[in-house]
């Protein structure tokens, strides 16, 4: 548990930095510049809180006890707040941060699919 | 009980209403059946299993392969601390290529009679720092066998991945095989019986009873998200790099300095600073507004 707020934390000490550090819309319009070291960053921190609210989602389904199809509707909802969170986290202007939408709605869907499914199991046990 | 009175009147009474009622009977005991073979069903529906099974098969299970996970991370880290040196000419080529490719993502920054200097001086053919003569690349495998710490750091990292993975699996397979373990909590199609309830062989269990092994697998999978969490991004690279090396067998340089020379080939330079004054201005006026 300690590890993972830890982890949130750092997460969010990443978002900031970036807001002043990240370089993106230079040069004309049509000529979009990025900086490679923090898109890099910027992934990293999205891989984070998608596999953080995978594994968070996970557990409260289980604790709700939600079966079959709700449980994974769950994990789409979960995954469509993080979505919306992290954009409000890039000040909804997705271009200065990310090269393309997919990275915010889709990276890390899957992987997080995993963690969700195991982190739902665990309450079952109980 | 029911059916045991028209037996204490069947003595009374005559041999064809006696026939009758033992038919009746036959027939109550097979309802009867009918009824208990249901019931089993719905107790196949939801079985109650074990707490001690939660306690000592379960929780073990997870946390050894947390621990385990974790041990990796730190030995894999302890063996990369004390490689070798890496080989200077590797070295240099990689930071030809860096330069090259920040050359590639500047190139409008600059005039056209620089990057042609410039694309020159990486990509000629007869001295270009990018030109690998033909005949002359390595040949990564013989490369290998010339290098034999290459082939051993390799050796490491796989067996590092690969020895803990079949062990936990080997005592899964041992010690916890044959019995119902888990209730996960969504139903799954018949076609996953063979996998999910290896070693039990009960056709009226439910899918969603899965044996130790299957339990085995779903930590395996699941928890690479947990490391890559409390153990920082190393771990999750560290899995993709490997995945890389063993399928393409160590990288190539020359391969990767070829690519990087057809990339500087086809680059279309436009240089963007005339037009700067414009945009400033723009910007300016946008701001003024």
């Amino acid at each position: 548990m300690f590890a993972v707020e830890f982890q949130k934390g750092a997460m969010a000490g990443h978002d900031n930095s970036n807001g002043s550090t990240e370089k993106s819309t230079s040069g004309m319009d049509d000529l979009p510049t990025f900086n490679a070291e923090n898109m890099q960053n910027n992934m990293k921190v999205i891989l984070y809180s998608r596999t953080f609210m995978a594994i968070i989602g996970g557990v409260i389904a289980g604790i709700l006890g939600l079966t079959s199809l709700t449980g994974f509707i769950f994990y789409f909802l979960v995954m469509a707040i993080t979505s919306v969170a992290l954009t409000a986290k890039a000040k909804f202007s997705i271009h200065s941060y990310f090269d393309s939408w997919n990275r915010v709605l889709l990276d890390g869907f899957f992987g997080g699919l995993m963690s969700f499914v195991l982190f739902w199991t665990y309450p079952c046990l109980l | 009980m029911a059916h045991y009175q028209p037996n204490k009147k069947n003595k009374t009474s005559s041999p064809k209403l006696a026939v009758q009622k033992i038919r009746r009977e036959k027939n109550q005991i097979r309802s009867k059946k009918k009824e208990r073979d249901l019931s089993k069903a719905k107790m196949a529906e939801d079985l109650v299993l074990d707490t001690a099974i939660r306690d000592w098969v379960l929780i073990p299970l997870s946390v050894v392969m947390v621990l385990i996970g974790v041990l990796r991370y730190f030995v894999s880290k302890l063996m990369k601390g004390s490689s070798q040196i890496p080989d200077p000419k590797i070295v240099k080529e990689g930071q030809v290529i860096i330069r090259a490719r920040n050359l590639r993502a500047g190139a409008n920054y600059i005039p056209a009679k620089s990057f042609r200097a410039r694309k020159a001086y990486y990509s000629n053919e007869e001295n270009g720092l990018l030109h690998v003569p033909k005949g002359q690349a390595a040949n990564p495998q013989a490369q290998m066998f010339s290098d034999p710490n290459m082939a051993m750091d390799m050796m490491k990292k796989n067996l590092s991945m690969i020895i803990p993975q079949t062990l936990t699996f080997a005592w899964v397979n041992f010690f916890f095989s044959g019995f119902v373990a888990a209730k996960i909590p969504f139903p799954l199609t018949q076609r996953f019986r063979a996998m999910l309830q290896n070693g039990i062989d009960l056709s009226t269990v439910d899918v969603s009873y899965v044996s130790s092994r299957s339990w085995y697998f779903l930590n395996l999978f699941g928890l690479r998200g947990l490391f890559s969490l409390i153990l920082g991004e190393e771990n999750a690279t560290d899995d993709t790099q490997r995945m890389m090396q063993m399928s393409g067998f160590g990288m190539d340089p020359s391969k990767t300095l070829g690519a990087e020379k057809d990339g500087l080939d086809i680059v279309q330079h436009d240089w963007v600073l005339p037009k700067f004054e414009l945009r400033a201005e723009s910007v300016l006026r946008k701001l003024v507004k």
